[in-house]
C-alpha cells in the first residue's frame, strides 16, 4: 500500500537572471521512500535542494511538506518542521567534538528554554539527547569515540557525520546531496545500507546522485533532470533504458 | 568532590585571600577579579559566539555610570538603581545588536566601535548628570539591610560576581544554546540548515554578555568610588580583546589566564621598561595569532598531547 506523500513539489521554478536553473518541476516523495534524483552537472539538482531547504527563494511554484506550504520560510524554520539535510562537501563545525556536531543537529528538538538551562529537567534532557547522539554515531558506524576532534575524521567518516547530524534533528524528510561522491566502493556499499535503514524507519529520503551505479539499486523511484527540466520519472529499471536518459547522460549518439 | 562543593571551595579560597592582603594589594586583587569577570563574558561573545564587538568595555561603563547616576543624581533606592542599570544595558545592547547582527560580522564591529566612541562623547558632554570630563566622585556604597559592605568583604562580593558570571556562562556553554553559538561562529549557513535561528542566537548572546558586563561595571563603581570618561576608553576595549586572544579564545580557562597575565604583566614590566610594556603586549598578541591561534590554553593542550 503506498503511504502518504510527505513532500509535494508543484511547478517549482528558479531563475538566476536570464538562466532558468529549475523549470516547472513536479514531483513528490512518500514516507519511507527513497527518491533518487539524477542528472548531469548543472541539471538543477542542487538548486532544487536549496529551494526545498529554504536557502534559495523560488521564482515560482509550490512546495508542501506534510500538507503545509514551506516555500518562503527561512531555513531554520524548515529544519524545525522536520526537513534535515547533508551537504555535498562535508561541512562539520570545526570547533566542536563529534558528539557536539551531532547535538547541533538536534537543536530544534530541545524542549527546555533558555531560562531553564540550569534546571534539573534541562540537565536530564541534555543527558538524554547526548545518549541519543552517541547512538546515532553508532548507527552510522562512524567508528570514532564521541569526543573525537572532527579534524581527525577521514573524508568518508565526515560524510557519515553529516548523516548522523541530520538524523539528530529527527527528520521526516532527509535531503542527501551526493552522499556517495568521493567514497570508496566499500564505503558506498555501507552507505547504501545506512540509507536503506533510514528509509525503513519511515523517513522519506530525497537523494541527489551523480553515480547511477550507486543510485539505481538503492532508489525506490528515480527522477531524471536535465537543464532544469524533469525528463523522466519512474522505477529504476524503467529509467535505465529510456532514450531521453541515455541521451542526457551519454550524448545523442547513444540514443540513436 | 561534588561540583557544588568545588564552587564553594573556590569561593572561600578566592574570597579568603582578600583578608590577608594589604589595602593596596586588595585594590589590585579586586581589579584583577573584575578583569577576569569581564574577559569571561567577552570570551563568550567573541570566542564562543564569534562576534567581533568593541562595546564590551563600554557596557561595563554604562553599568558603572548608570548605577551611580540613578543612586546619587536621581536618588533612587539601591535595588531599583541596580535593576534600572541592567535594563539600560539590555536596551542599549538590543538597539545595537538587532540591526547589526542581521548584516555580516564586519558591521557589528563598526556599530560597536561607534557605540563605544559615542559613549565617551556622551560622558564628556553630559553636564551635571555625568559630571563631564571629571566624572562623578565622592560617593559611597549605600547601606543595604543596615550594613555597608567594605574592605575585604567587598572583595568577597567581587569574588561572588566572578563565580556567578562563570557559573552562568559555564552552564550556557554546555547547553543547546552554547552549541548554537559555536555553530553560528563556525558556519552560520550550516547552523541555519540545522535549525539554528542565527540572528536570534547572535542577539541573545550579545545582549546577555553585555548585561553581564554592565553588572560587573556596577560592582566596579564602588571599587574606586569614582567614574570618569578615560577609564572606559577604547584602550581597555582592545586590552580585553588581547586578553581573550592571548589566553585562548573560546575557552573559559583561556579568558582567565589571558586576563590574569595581561593585567599583572605591567606590574612586573613597568619597573623594568616603563610604558614600553604596551609593546610587549603587541608582540604577544601577534605571536598568539601567528603561532598559536588557540592561545596559551591551546599551547598547554598541545604540550600535554605531545610532551
Amino acid at each position: 500500500m503506498p503511504s502518504a506523500a510527505i513532500l509535494e513539489v508543484k511547478g517549482l521554478t528558479k531563475r538566476f537572471g536570464g538562466l532558468t536553473a529549475v523549470s516547472s518541476l513536479d514531483f513528490e516523495v512518500r514516507e519511507g521512500e527513497i527518491l533518487g534524483m539524477i542528472g548531469p552537472n548543472g541539471a538543477g539538482k542542487s538548486t532544487t535542494f536549496n529551494l526545498i531547504a529554504g536557502t534559495y527563494a523560488a521564482t515560482q511554484g509550490e512546495v508542501r511538506f506534510a500538507g503545509e506550504p514551506i516555500l518562503g520560510l527561512p531555513p531554520h524554520r524548515i529544519a524545525a518542521r522536520g526537513v534535515m539535510r547533508t551537504f555535498q562537501h562535508n561541512r562539520p563545525f570545526g570547533g566542536m567534538p563529534v558528539i557536539d556536531n551531532v547535538l547541533v543537529g538536534a537543536h530544534t528538538r530541545f524542549a527546555s528554554g533558555l531560562w531553564a538551562v540550569a534546571g534539573g529537567r534541562a540537565l536530564r534532557e541534555e543527558a538524554q539527547r547526548r545518549k541519543r547522539a552517541a547512538e546515532l554515531i553508532e548507527f552510522v558506524g562512524l567508528g570514532e569515540p564521541p569526543h573525537a576532534d572532527v579534524a581527525t575524521l577521514s573524508f568518508g567518516q565526515g560524510r557519515l557525520l553529516e548523516i548522523a547530524r541530520a538524523l539528530a534533528g529527527e527528520p521526516r524528510l532527509l535531503l542527501l546531496d551526493e552522499p556517495a561522491a568521493g567514497l570508496t566502493l566499500a564505503e558506498c556499499e555501507r552507505l547504501a545500507g545506512i540509507i536503506r535503514g533510514i528509509a525503513a524507519r519511515g523517513i522519506a529520503v530525497l537523494l541527489i546522485e551523480h553515480d547511477m551505479h550507486f543510485l539505481l539499486p538503492l532508489a525506490h523511484r528515480v527522477a531524471v533532470l536535465n537543464f532544469g527540466v524533469k525528463i523522466a520519472d519512474g522505477l529504476p529499471e524503467q529509467i535505465r533504458n529510456q532514450p531521453a536518459v541515455l541521451e542526457a547522460y551519454l550524448g545523442s549518439h547513444a540514443a540513436t | 568532590m561534588s561540583p557544588l562543593l568545588r564552587w564553594l571551595g573556590a569561593a572561600l579560597l578566592l574570597a579568603g585571600a582578600a583578608f590577608f592582603l594589604s589595602d593596596y594589594h586588595n585594590d589590585v586583587y579586586r581589579k584583577l577579579l573584575l578583569w577576569v569577570t569581564l574577559a569571561l563574558s567577552y570570551n563568550f561573545l567573541f570566542g564562543i559566539c564569534g562576534q567581533i564587538a568593541f562595546s564590551h568595555f563600554a557596557f561595563y561603563g554604562i553599568g558603572a555610570y548608570s548605577v551611580v547616576i540613578f543612586l546619587f543624581q536621581f536618588h533612587l533606592p539601591f535595588p531599583l538603581a541596580i535593576l534600572l542599570g541592567i535594563a539600560l544595558c539590555i536596551l542599549f545592547a538590543l538597539a545595537v545588536a538587532i540591526p547589526s547582527t542581521r548584516l555580516e560580522g564586519f558591521y557589528l564591529a563598526l556599530a560597536t566601535l561607534a557605540l563605544a566612541q559615542l559613549f565617551i562623547v556622551v560622558l564628556n558632554e553630559g553636564g551635571a548628570v555625568t559630571g563631564g570630563p571629571g566624572g562623578l566622585a565622592n560617593y559611597k556604597l549605600p547601606e543595604f539591610l543596615g550594613t555597608r559592605v567594605r574592605g575585604p568583604w567587598y572583595t568577597a562580593v567581587i569574588v561572588l560576581l566572578l563565580l556567578g558570571t562563570l557559573a552562568v556562562l559555564w552552564r550556557l556553554d554546555r547547553s543547546w544554546f552554547g552549541r548554537a553559538c559555536r555553530a553560528v561562529r563556525d558556519n552560520p549557513e550550516v547552523a541555519a540548515a540545522m535549525g539554528v535561528d542565527v540572528a536570534r542566537t547572535k542577539v541573545i548572546a550579545f545582549t546577555l554578555t553585555s548585561a553581564l558586563a554592565g553588572i560587573a561595571g556596577m560592582v566596579y563603581a564602588f571599587v574606586d568610588n569614582t567614574v570618569n570618561p578615560p577609564i572606559f576608553g577604547l584602550d581597555n576595549a582592545f586590552l580585553l580583546l588581547f586578553m581573550v586572544i592571548v589566553g585562548g579564545a573560546g575557552r573559559h580557562a583561556g579568558a582567565i589566564i589571558g586576563a590574569a597575565l595581561l593585567f599583572l604583566l605591567p606590574f612586573v614590566l613597568s619597573p623594568l621598561i616603563g610604558h614600553h610594556h604596551v609593546l610587549v603586549f603587541g608582540v604577544l598578541v601577534v605571536a598568539a595569532i601567528l603561532l598559536q591561534p588557540r592561545g596559551l590554553v591551546g599551547l598547554y593542550d598541545a604540550l600535554r598531547r605531545h610532551p
